[in-house]
């Protein structure tokens, strides 16, 4: 338990809501860079497709299914997320959008995932799907969390969903009698969460919690960008520091205690 | 009749005999076998980093109707029980598949080309390395 001595109420309350139910959402910190995101990211999906810019990036990335098939997802998603990250100010903007509750959850003294991630789903599409699974489970550490950024609205089949914390060990402690993931999902269907948030909110969840996506059954094409961040001195798993991950803000007196040495020579 | 798709990559994050890979570094593998033998590359699925689980490999083998075959990093992810590995053979081969080892570069596409891969592993079993 947080002394809430310690924290401002709102800092508590957040802390609070993450420890319940797995994830929070907010209004983006820094909404000006979440446009410039999604801006960029219509460009690319123009250029790829080659259709002229649009007006409207928005109507853009949500109906893009009228201009791309299930066989072309998988090109235009890397033209996409290869051209966001080559972009210099995409890491720095996409820590922004979140950075007061990354800083509540996490910690001030971070380290971020190298490359931020791309997810498009078509309605109806059943190619691009994300079996039920934690992040944990296929090597990342248990510290990390996820910031996952819709650049549409999202909801119901067209969003992911989560399984709440008051469930997941319950549900672990049955996996090793489950033959596959997808029997996995029908055994934690009925307790799931599917987290509607509206374009110029983000989400931080806790990813050691179950999760995933399924056919999306809306109207619109999802689009989400999803990358990971953890405190520096955290413990690390198969998802390596300088492989994986890099330092953001590295603070003074970290680097100090780093190279400090004692004083030598003694002979006593 | 559902078209059949692309090979799906297979990669872990638990040690191949004592060594670790990055995921990245195998999915590169995964991705130069794949254009080398010019079969499409589908995004791989990541094995549980749990000692023994061996869910998503159930998994893929169950989309297999809607794909050319699986591409493992490694042959050495293979589940260790003999018993349990002549399944996932016999699945591939029953489906119309093929099931490919990028770092050995070996391939399973018919019952003759198991023999090969089983005293791959066998050898492994019993051999030292210095």
């Amino acid at each position: 338990m947080i002394d809430a001595a310690f924290l401002q109420p709102n800092e508590q309350g957040l802390a609070d809501r993450f420890m319940s139910e797995g994830f929070v959402t907010s209004p983006a910190d820094d909404r000006a860079g979440l446009d410039r995101i999604q801006r960029r990211a219509a460009e690319l999906a123009a250029e790829h497709l080659r259709l002229p810019h649009a007006n409207d990036p928005y109507d853009l990335l949500e109906t893009i299914h009228s201009r791309v098939i299930p066989d072309e997802l998988n090109g235009l998603r890397m033209h996409v997320i290869a051209g966001l990250n080559a972009e210099p100010w995409l890491r720095p903007t996409y820590f922004r959008l979140a950075r007061s509750t990354i800083e509540t959850i996490v910690g001030n003294e971070l380290c971020m995932q190298r490359r931020v991630n791309l997810s498009i789903q078509l309605p109806a599409d059943d190619s691009s799907l994300l079996a039920t699974h934690s992040d944990v489970w296929s090597g990342d550490s248990p510290f990390e969390v996820v910031v996952w950024v819709p650049l549409v609205d999202v909801f119901r089949t067209k969003s992911m969903f989560l399984l709440p914390p008051q469930f997941n060990g319950e549900m672990q402690d049955r996996m090793a009698s489950l033959r596959s993931a997808e029997e996995l999902y029908k055994i934690i269907k009925p307790h799931l969460v599917w987290i509607d948030i509206p374009y110029g909110h983000v989400m931080v969840f806790n990813q050691t919690l179950m999760h995933g996506n399924r056919v999306n059954k809306e109207k619109g094409t999802r689009w989400s960008m999803n990358c990971r961040f953890k405190s520096i001195m955290s413990p690390y798993a198969d998802k390596r520091f300088g492989e994986f991950f890099e330092p953001i803000s590295l603070r003074p007196a970290t680097r100090i205690g780093m190279q400090y040495k004692l004083p030598g020579g003694f002979n006593g | 009749m559902v078209e059949r798709s692309g090979h799906r990559g297979y990669i872990g994050a638990r040690p191949l005999n004592g060594s670790r890979t990055p995921q990245h570094v195998q999915n590169i593998v995964i991705r130069d076998y794949a254009r080398r033998k010019n079969l499409q590359f589908l995004l791989s699925a990541v094995e549980h980093v749990m000692p023994g689980s061996y869910m998503i490999l159930e998994d893929l083998l169950d989309e297999l109707p809607r794909l050319g075959g699986i591409i493992c990093y490694s042959i050495f992810m293979l589940p260790p029980d003999e018993r349990r590995r002549r399944e996932v053979y016999d699945r591939v081969l029953r489906e119309g598949c093929n099931l490919h080892a990028a770092v050995e570069e070996i391939a399973i596409a018919s019952n003759d080309d198991i023999g090969a891969v089983e005293d791959i592993l066998l050898v492994n079993k019993y051999a030292t390395i210095l």
